[in-house]
């Protein structure tokens, strides 16, 4: 028998907090405190400034901590590798960004 | 039960070192993990590779293993009987179990003599490549998921589930969507895991994405972009009549605004990303007598010079 899906959520559209977002990625709390401190994973703008409210995290804060819960028990890399394996990640993705842009841009044949 | 060779997976001997299986496990995970390896079967090699670490590095789990024997990979066997002790699995049966799901209750059963704390379920992440129009118009798929889960006794069991799941429409290459609480269950009164599912957009013939935009080539004759006209053109939402301006050049961008994908719940700048079809001037491979005579007449009368800025830029 197959099941109907009723919720299906948009990454992009989570608002979470720190304690969620630990829960969500399975990611240890002091690891992902780590994380945050050396900027690695960002919580979302606020308007008003930091003090406006608490800190909430969103659709890339999410990607970013499940990739490093993989990575910090696939590898065994500590929360120094996590922070440069997410620096890089991050490079990756932006690189591959403006890659697809500029294909997407090019006529068939050319790319 | 079938046996899987852990030492085969990971390219030892079976008198290998600890450290050797270190080495082992890092270098294949290096070159097969999915989220640095670009091999069309790198999930699975992955799998393989982690499912025989798990074992293999844990001394009480390699020494339950080793014990064993050596068999043919896939070859069914029957498991020692004091395993159904060892593994606090009771009376299990070997046909229904996975060795791998054996070897991860070892440590899992332990837990359960002491203080039960919850176990969360295992969040799944999959591939979901679907079509532009699937996209732009929203779908439906079928996953057929086999979810690790643990059974009222607490053992570790593989369960097939099967769902139907609605992309909503708005979906562009690289997005995720979760699916709350349909991954593994969770044990103990654990939370259920979710489930992820990685959008991708498959090649079109025509359309290309870039976020919810959409670029797609549109040929036109050399009189149709001198003079000017309008074309039909294929759209996701059906096909629409293009204006091409006169003296339009080949790889101008003509925009067709809000013709692109739906953006999720609208968005800051409109409903629809735009479509730009891209310009290019095609020349018959074929030409007519009547055709060429023309030409001629054309090259004959014509001033226009497209390499004039040549002579200008060389003085």
């Amino acid at each position: 028998m197959r099941i109907e899906l009723s919720e299906v959520i948009w990454l992009e559209e989570h608002e979470l907090s720190r304690s969620e977002l630990a829960e969500l990625s399975g990611l240890p709390v002091p690891v992902l405190e780590d994380l945050i401190d050396a900027g690695a994973i960002e919580a979302r703008p606020q308007e008003g400034g930091p003090a406006a409210g608490a800190e909430r995290f969103g659709g890339a804060a999410i990607r970013a901590a499940r990739a490093a819960r993989r990575w910090m028990q696939d590898f065994e890399i500590d929360a120094r590798g996590l922070v440069l394996a997410l620096s890089l990640q991050g490079r990756v993705e932006r690189l591959e960004l403006q890659l697809r842009t500029l294909r997407a841009r090019l006529p068939n044949g050319v790319r | 039960m079938k046996f899987k060779d852990y030492y085969a997976a990971l390219g030892l001997e079976r008198g290998a070192s600890e450290e050797d299986i270190k080495k082992a496990y890092r270098r294949l995970a290096r070159k097969y993990h999915p989220d640095v390896s670009k091999e069309p079967d790198a999930e699975e090699q992955f799998k393989a590779v982690a499912e025989a670490y798990q074992t293999l590095k844990d001394p009480e789990k390699r020494t339950a293993y080793d014990q064993l024997g050596a068999h043919r990979p896939g070859e069914e066997f029957q498991p020692p009987p004091e395993w159904g002790t060892r593994f606090d699995a009771g009376a299990f049966s070997a046909e229904d179990l996975d060795l791998a799901d054996l070897f991860a209750q070892l440590h899992a059963g332990r837990g359960r003599a002491g203080a039960a704390r919850p176990m969360p379920g295992m969040d799944y992440e999959i591939a979901v490549p679907i079509t532009i129009e699937q996209a732009y118009h929203g779908t439906q798929i079928d996953l057929d998921l086999n979810l690790q889960e643990y059974d009222e006794q607490g053992r570790l069991r593989r369960v097939p589930q099967s769902f139907k799941a609605r992309i909503p429409r708005g979906a562009s290459d690289g997005q995720r969507l979760r699916v709350p609480g349909k991954g593994g269950k969770g044990a103990n009164g654990g939370r259920a895991g979710d489930l992820y599912l990685n959008i991708s957009l498959r090649p079109h013939q025509w359309y290309r994405a870039d976020g919810h935009d959409l670029y797609m080539d549109v040929p036109l004759a050399p009189w149709e972009a001198v003079l000017g006209t309008a074309v039909e053109v294929p759209t996701p939402g059906g096909p629409v009549r293009l204006r091409v301006p006169a003296g339009t050049r080949a790889g101008q961008h003509l925009r067709l605004p809000g013709r692109g994908l739906p953006r999720p719940r609208g968005g800051e700048h409109g409903s629809h990303g735009d479509l730009y079809g891209i310009v290019q001037i095609v020349v018959p491979g074929v030409v007519s007598d009547a055709d060429r005579a023309l030409y001629q007449q054309l090259a004959a009368s014509a001033s226009f010079d497209p390499r004039a800025h040549f002579v200008e830029g060389g003085r």
